[in-house]
């Protein structure tokens, strides 16, 4: 059951024809700024300029035109009152169903809390009692959900069981959805996301927390949303490269997946670093955080943690994966996550796991664009797994309709031979530093027994050269691409998320290597590292490497940096002759997050800034170390 | 003696621009119900723009008069204006400054506020200003809190120009690191031994205003974080000494008019602007503005908000501060003050143990009462021995003795030199309060200038009783108040101050009010004494009831060789309290060394800690200015 | 999600089928096509009653995730609904509803009622199998002996004959508990999901499965064991089985790859019949009525229903449902 964002928001841009200033202007500067002054006075523009592009194309003539964000954000701006009145009662005669409904009905209740008249209160209310919601069955989807069933059941409290849909009192909500919230960051802060690095999924989960830093009554709880959204705006600012996510992504989409600046999260980056522009319709659902942006400072450590960076650094994180209801020995493996940062690129990955059935990337390297619009920022390898038992072991489906249900939900691409989305059970990665080695060992009989290549329009010096690396620029960073099995090119048809059915020539290749034995090196350096560009192809060239595909991929190799590789499909890497041991990562550790596994503490840390997050004691610390 | 700048300024921004205010004029704030984070930073954001707004439609376009710093901020702040607001800062700029580190502090947020706005002329007239003005650093700490704070912000604007380019002949580097060793050895003592100017009725504006501004503009996080931990530091300790945002208890230095009608102070602009619950006075207390420029770049934190609304407990808050410095005949350099303050929903009781903390403005105790509307009440009720003297002048002013007394007057202090003064303390009094009861104890010498006790009796008391028990009986608001001197009294009109036009200093007229107006009750004896006792109407059945219990007290006093007084509180305290020392509850000598620094249910530091710990139900927020850490915590 | 009957009445067979009055045919339909979580609902799904005119009529809530229904037999007004948010439970007849899980279940499979023990409900969810003992006012999870891993939990069925003997349908095999889930055992082991168990409407020591890789199974013992009927592909997943109540020797399974398959001599021999359905006739779900009318309910088209044990087809009514249950009740003890 996914959910709905680019048509919806495709809807609403639609509907909004009026100017979008930092989505049609040119990219913002990316200095820092570092007057918390003027920052906070950028911030609250870019808020203004939401709230106004969303007030401006809904209301009169056309009540029809105002959704539940143009109603939250016409109370906020104190304008139409007695029409979002009106239109609040006339919405709540059809409610909707589900976490997508829930959350922005609370945004208009608490944000018309003084100000909506009675009867839209009334209206709002009784769609509660008389409407049956459902929960989803992902961890963005209950986090909504439960937010907005405990903010609901704080704003009535008291009331009986059979005023509310659930047939139960507003304490036994208030309780049941306190309970699952604790659970959930309890989780997350002991052993990471569930959707980790998420494209689009942030706002999920930055807007209901955002919700209960502001209106929670409980002071746990409150505290717990506000230390919830540094958290996630920490692990947004260290996963971007000037405002726009790197790496990889539990979950994902394909116009995500090659155009890395097209997603939610962009939206975020813009609004709190302002470093990037937003997607259109400031990405749907940024019009929900909007209302509420003004009562929340983003801390200047995360917002130094985005813009201003000392140098290159390495982040490991740990994740989950989603949850295996069946067909695995555990129900949320570990995900180990790898992000490397650089000024004019990134690289980032996974060990290579099956952590979504559907939507996961596991690798890629990516580069700096000076406007990263419609630009194909990445390249990376991947297997297009299309599994029946892969769904059924994170889906309660039988095995044959979900592959054909999926492409009927959002997600067309997913049964395709030349798909660029998805992760698989025969992929296996290591990284060290911006070297990538990702192997395969495709099962015989799997649906599509090749692996796909993406080599993005925006690359130059496509250069195929004989000694079986293929060289090319991707703005300032030198790319080395070295397929371990043979290979033919084909034109990339982009299909993209939602409800796309056609597939789009927008450029690019795709490099198919149809082998069950198979595997991928890739390695990036800056332009500025080398001479020309043939020093850097002879830099690559010169590096020992040997590899055999039988009885399973194997490489061994010198990267760029020096350091010697090992490593076998199935088996721990080694660098150096050291084995990595995953069982030793922490749950966050680099220059700017760290945190121990079961922890429940992070430490966010920038020049003499430091921020703490400890959940054991609901404890926010802000130090300034001394020179 | 440079506080009448203050006043001036305060006096001329007030009688400024002359419409309507409208949460000065308008009906009592509804006290805060709705604690959301949305509700409480729209709410706030607005009152200061209700400021900023005062301030711009105060210019009238044919009066350049009108169009001074305040408008000119008020303007950047809202990003308005800013090709004429660089014209009028060039034309201000023209002409020789005046107003010290009063100048000094506006002009370093107009140059902030406009730093992105304002033209190269207009900037480089106010530079050129900080070359040619030689402001005073002047003799308090307030004054010092400003100039080194607005020091330091110019000297970060303009990082790396010479010496030459500084009134006081040093660079801005020189400039910087003087002003920070400053500011924090500052921190460092009233972090550690407490606040000089304790509990200010208007001077807080000039404490938080600095403080603000560092917090919003100071590059280096270690003074921006600095101005963040004592700006919330001084609003918690205000929070903390209001009821329904009016301040209480003793200060350091207030004036004539805020002793009486408590409200009317500068901390009440402070009370309405971060926590809603008051209207603030006139001009938003004149230096509002300043604070209402940079408004937006803090957030009031919860705990303190909810410290200073929430009174649906009494509590005790006993807390360490600072005399004002004594150059001279002092053998120390600033004596300990140790003040309680105990609040109550219906009334406030305060007090620090007597003895000289300021030569002419400190306020000793009082006894005051909550009232729905407090414009223009005198809800307040207390003694003081008025004391005036040339040689307590000189222990903190390096001046001459002859002169003082009659100068004072001519700078704005009229009421120093009266018999019948109500304002200032006395080496003569010693105080000591247990709950909602006070005794004030005097010993005067015979040859003392003024020998005799003032006690104040408010124009707002009713049922004013004299009874036969040597009590006098009273009611102000929900609060029964039992009054006893200890030696044979008067009846006195206490007579006001008018104001005189005059060129040269300023002239004075006095004002008897008559029978409305409020009352002295004059003791005219060296060895003497005062007890309030204080309850709420709802403890007792009627008026009759609560005269019954004080009446059936046990109270033994006398008053030679020295003052003393035995006596059962309200409370069913036994307190044994001789002049000249230790005061006993229950038998146990009250033992002063021991307070801390802060001590009490919402506020609580040790001394010498340098850390303070605001609480509030759930919430707790810890400043330590040793790992230069703020913590926000809740408990679960 | 399968034809269940709940009726002791039934234990005799066809004879006393005539005697009783007739059961009610209920079944979950969703209609809405393509729902995804956030999407609007725009049609009624859930529970529908066939009336005596043969019109479906809804009742209950409209919701889309629906996958089972069980009723107290001493009082129809309190359903049970297992369904995505889990168990939802009404007590008067469907006007109002309690969730009465709280977030540590979710995803609920089926649910059904023990009748001889009617205030004890058991669900199955994906990670495992709780009980409630006092009408789902609370669920406890009782798993002791189903394993770690691999308790996704597809079905569960009570045997009418015994209080607290009931077997599921898990991941890694049919379990059976014979103390109300005090203990479980394995009686079959699986490598995949067990989708489907029936009880003999005729002969309650008869058990049927249908399973997604071992074929379709047969217990003559109660459950104890198990046999896969031979003319019955297992390469491809069976998603339910039924038997025809007016019918001992007839038995249908429904599959997404086979589509309808009967067997009109008690399993013996097995044969297609989907003349007459649509496209690919991808069967969801195959039920039958009392009358002995067998229902199937085909995937991205609607329901069908044959007069003649799936020799023919024709489209029933409801159009463009998706069936997840069909099922008999027999009219309530009062």
């Amino acid at each position: 059951m996914k959910r709905l964002m680019l048509p919806h928001l495709a809807l609403l841009t639609a509907a909004c024809a009026v100017a979008q200033p930092s989505v049609e202007a040119p990219p913002p500067s990316r200095a820092p700024v570092p007057d918390a002054a003027l920052r906070r006075e950028a911030y609250h523009r870019r808020v203004d300029e939401v709230l106004h592009w969303r007030a401006s194309g809904a209301g009169r003539p056309d009540p029809a035109t105002m959704d539940m964000a143009a109603i939250a954000i016409k109370l906020t701006l104190r304008e139409d009152l007695d029409l979002c009145s009106a239109r609040v009662i006339e919405m709540m005669k059809d409610p909707g169903t589900g976490p997508f409904w829930m959350f922005p009905t609370v945004c208009v209740a608490y944000v018309g809390r003084d100000l909506l008249t009675p009867g839209a209160r009334a209206a709002i209310r009784n769609a509660w009692r008389t409407t049956r919601q459902l929960r989803g069955d992902t961890e963005n989807h209950w986090a909504m959900y439960y937010t907005s069933l405990y903010l609901m059941a704080e704003l009535y409290p008291n009331e009986p069981a059979e005023t509310w849909y659930s047939g139960k009192s507003s304490e036994e909500n208030l309780a049941e959805a306190r309970d699952y919230l604790v659970h959930w960051i309890d989780l997350t802060t002991s052993r990471g996301q569930g959707e980790y690095n998420p494209t689009h999924y942030i706002g999920e989960y930055a807007i209901p927390m955002l919700f209960l830093a502001t209106w929670a009554k409980d002071p746990t709880m409150k505290q717990r949303g506000h230390m919830m959204l540094d958290w996630l705006f920490a692990e947004l600012a260290a996963n971007t490269l000037d405002g726009v996510l790197r790496g990889p992504a539990s979950r994902t989409d394909e116009g995500s997946v090659i155009e890395r600046w097209n997603s939610l999260a962009s939206y975020f980056s813009w609004l709190l670093f302002g470093n990037t522009p937003p997607i259109g319709g400031y990405g749907g659902w940024g019009l929900y955080f909007a209302p509420l942006a003004k009562n929340y400072e983003l801390p200047e450590v995360i917002y130094r943690i985005a813009t201003d960076r000392g140098g290159d650094f390495v982040q490991r994180d740990r994740a989950r994966t989603r949850r295996f209801w069946r067909y695995s020995d555990e129900l949320s493996p570990a995900v180990y996550k790898t992000n490397y940062l650089r000024r004019d690129y990134a690289v980032g990955s996974t060990q290579g796991i099956m952590n979504d059935a559907i939507q996961g990337h596991a690798w890629d390297v990516t580069w700096a664009e000076a406007d990263p619009r419609g630009k194909h920022a990445t390249m990376f390898s991947l297997h297009p797994m299309s599994s029946e038992r892969a769904m059924q072991s994170q889906f309660v489906t039988y095995p044959e309709p979900m592959i054909k249900g999926v492409t009927f939900e959002g997600k067309p691409s997913y049964d395709s031979p030349d798909k660029v989305v998805g992760v698989s059970y025969y992929e296996r990665v290591f990284q060290d530093l911006d070297t990538v080695i990702a192997l395969y060992d495709l099962a015989p009989g799997v649906r599509f027994p090749h692996i796909n290549g993406f080599f993005s329009k925006d690359l130059v010096n496509v250069t195929e050269d004989k000694s079986g690396w293929i060289f090319a620029r991707g703005g300032n960073a030198y790319l080395a691409y070295r397929p371990l099995a043979p290979y033919h090119w084909m034109k990339y048809l982009h299909r993209n998320g939602g409800w796309a059915k056609a597939a789009e020539d927008l450029g690019g290749r795709l490099l198919v290597s149809p082998h069950l034995k198979n595997g991928t090196i890739v390695q990036a350096a800056s332009v500025g590292e080398f001479k020309d560009f043939a020093a850097f192809q002879a830099a690559i060239r010169a590096l020992p490497l040997e590899f055999k595909l039988e009885p399973v991929p194997i490489v061994k190799m010198r990267t760029l940096r020096g350091k010697e590789i090992a490593f076998t499909y199935g088996q721990a890497p080694k660098v150096d002759g050291k084995t990595i041991d995953y069982a030793k990562w922490k749950l966050f550790e680099g220059p700017y997050l760290n945190a121990e596994v079961g922890g429940h503490k992070l430490t966010i840390t920038h020049g003499r800034l430091e921020r703490t997050l400890d959940f054991n004691t609901l404890t926010i610390t802000d130090r300034v170390r001394a020179n | 003696m440079k506080r009448f700048l203050a006043l001036s300024l305060l006096c001329g921004l007030s009688v400024g621009p002359s419409f309507a205010q409208p949460a000065t004029t308008g009906p009592m704030p509804v006290p805060p119900t709705d604690f959301a984070t949305d509700a409480r930073r729209s709410a706030y954001l607005a009152r200061a723009n209700e400021v900023l707004q005062w301030y711009v439609d105060s210019v009238k376009p044919d009066n350049p008069a009108t169009f001074q710093s305040a408008q000119i901020a008020a303007k950047l702040a809202r990003r308005e204006d800013a090709a004429a607001v660089s014209a009028r800062i060039v034309e201000l700029m023209s002409v020789p400054q005046s107003q010290d580190m009063f100048w000094m502090f506006p002009w370093t947020a107009v140059s902030y506020l406009g730093r992105d706005q304002l033209t190269p002329a207009a900037k480089a007239a106010i530079r050129g200003q900080w070359k040619t003005y030689f402001p005073m650093r002047g003799d308090t700490e307030n004054h010092w809190a400003m100039y080194y704070a607005s020091l330091y912000l110019m000297s970060e604007l303009y990082p790396d120009d010479p010496a030459d380019s500084w009134f006081n002949g040093k660079s801005s580097a020189e400039n910087r690191a003087e002003a920070k060793a400053y500011l924090v050895h500052w921190m460092d003592l009233a972090t550690t031994i407490g606040q000089g100017e304790f509990n200010p009725t208007h001077y807080i504006g000039e404490y938080a205003i600095p403080m603000l501004y560092l917090a919003t503009w100071a590059k280096d996080p270690e003074m921006k974080i600095r101005g963040h931990m004592k700006l919330d530091w001084l609003l918690a300790d205000l929070a903390e000494n209001t009821l329904n945002g009016v301040l209480r208890g003793p200060n350091a230095r207030t004036d004539d008019t805020s002793v009486l009608q408590r409200w009317l102070a500068l901390s009440s602009y402070f009370s309405w602007q971060c926590f809603g619950n008051t209207p603030p006075p006139a001009s938003y207390g004149g230096f509002g503005v300043w604070f209402a420029v940079a408004a937006a770049n803090y957030e009031v934190p919860e705990v303190i908000f909810r410290l200073a609304n929430d009174r649906s407990e009494d509590f005790l808050q006993r807390d360490l501060k600072r005399s004002r410095r004594k150059w001279r005949y002092s053998d120390e350099l600033m004596t300990p003050v140790y003040k309680t303050n105990y609040m109550r929903r219906d009334y406030a009781v305060g007090s620090y143990q007597g003895g000289m903390t300021d030569p002419i403005q400190a306020h000793v105790w009082d006894v005051t009462w909550a009232v729905p509307d407090p414009r223009g009440v005198h809800n307040t009720m207390f003694s003081v021995h008025p004391y005036a003297s040339a040689q307590a002048m000189q222990m903190y002013f390096t001046e001459l003795p002859d002169h003082m007394l009659a100068l004072l007057s001519s700078q704005g202090k009229p009421s120093y030199d009266v018999p019948d003064k109500i304002l200032g303390c006395s080496p003569y009094e010693r105080v000591f309060q247990d709950l909602d009861t006070v005794i004030a104890l005097y010993d005067i010498p015979a040859d003392d200038r003024y020998p005799r006790v003032n006690g104040f009796f408010s124009k707002d008391l009713t049922d004013v009783t004299p009874d036969a028990s040597g009590w006098i009986f009273a009611r102000g608001g929900n609060t029964y108040l039992a009054y006893r001197p200890l030696a044979p009294y008067h009846w006195e009109h206490l007579l006001g101050y008018k104001q005189l036009p005059s060129k040269v200093g300023y002239k004075w007229e006095r004002i008897d009010r008559g029978e409305k107006g409020d009352k002295l009750l004059v003791s005219p004896h060296g060895k003497n004494g005062t007890i309030v006792q204080a309850a709420s109407v709802g403890e007792f059945k009627d008026f009759a009831a609560f005269q019954a219990a004080i009446r059936a007290l046990p109270l033994e006093f006398k008053l030679a060789p020295v003052p003393t007084v035995k006596m059962r509180t309200l409370r069913g305290k036994e307190i044994a309290f001789t002049y000249g020392q230790a005061p006993k509850v229950d038998g146990k000598k009250i033992d002063y060394a021991k307070w801390q620094l802060f001590e009490g249910p919402h506020l609580n530091a040790a001394k010498g800690s340098r850390k303070l710990t605001i609480t509030q139900g759930r919430l707790e927020r810890v400043l330590d200015f040793n790992t230069l850490t703020i913590t926000d915590r809740v408990t679960p | 999600m399968r034809l269940r009957s709940l009726s002791l009445g039934l234990l005799a067979g066809a004879v006393s089928l005539a005697a009783a009055p007739a059961p009610d045919f209920i079944i979950i339909a969703n209609i809405n096509r393509n729902y995804v979580i956030g999407s609007k609902i725009v049609t009624l799904n859930g529970l529908y009653q066939r009336d005596a005119a043969g019109a479906w009529r809804h009742f209950g809530s409209n919701d889309t995730s629906l996958s089972a229904v069980a009723f107290d037999p001493r009082d129809h007004n309190v359903i049970y609904t297992a369904a995505l948010n889990g168990l939802w439970r009404s007590l008067d007849g469907g006007q109002s509803w309690r969730m009465c899980n709280d977030w540590s279940l979710t995803e609920a499979r089926d649910v059904a009622v023990d009748p001889n023990a009617p205030d004890t409900v058991y669900l199955a969810v994906t990670d495992g199998v709780a009980v409630s003992t006092d009408r789902a006012q609370t669920l406890v999870r009782r798993e002791n002996g189903l394993p770690g891993r691999g308790k996704y939990t597809q079905a569960i069925e009570i045997d009418r004959t015994r209080a607290g003997r009931v077997l599921a349908g898990c991941e890694t095999g049919i379990y059976l508990t014979e103390d109300a889930a005090q203990h479980w055992r394995r009686v079959f082991a699986a490598t995949d999901t067990v989708n489907d168990l029936q009880q003999s409407p005729h002969d309650p020591r008869v058990w049927l499965a249908a399973t997604q890789s071992a074929g379709a199974l047969i217990s003559r013992d109660g459950g104890v064991t198990w046999a896969a009927f031979p003319g019955v592909p297992a390469e491809h997943a069976l998603y339910n089985i039924t038997f025809d109540p007016a019918n001992p020797q007839r038995l249908a399974i429904g599959s997404w790859a086979h589509g309808v398959l009967t067997s009109e001599d008690s399993g013996a021999t097995w044969v297609a019949r989907n003349a007459g359905l649509p496209g690919a006739h991808r069967v969801w779900r195959v039920g039958a009525d009392a009358a002995g009318r067998l229902y199937a309910s085909v995937f991205g088209e609607t329901l069908y229903v044959s007069d003649d044990f799936g020799r023919t087809w024709q489209p029933d009514a409801l159009a463009g449902s998706l069936v997840n249950q069909f099922l008999l009740l027999p009219k309530a003890a009062n």
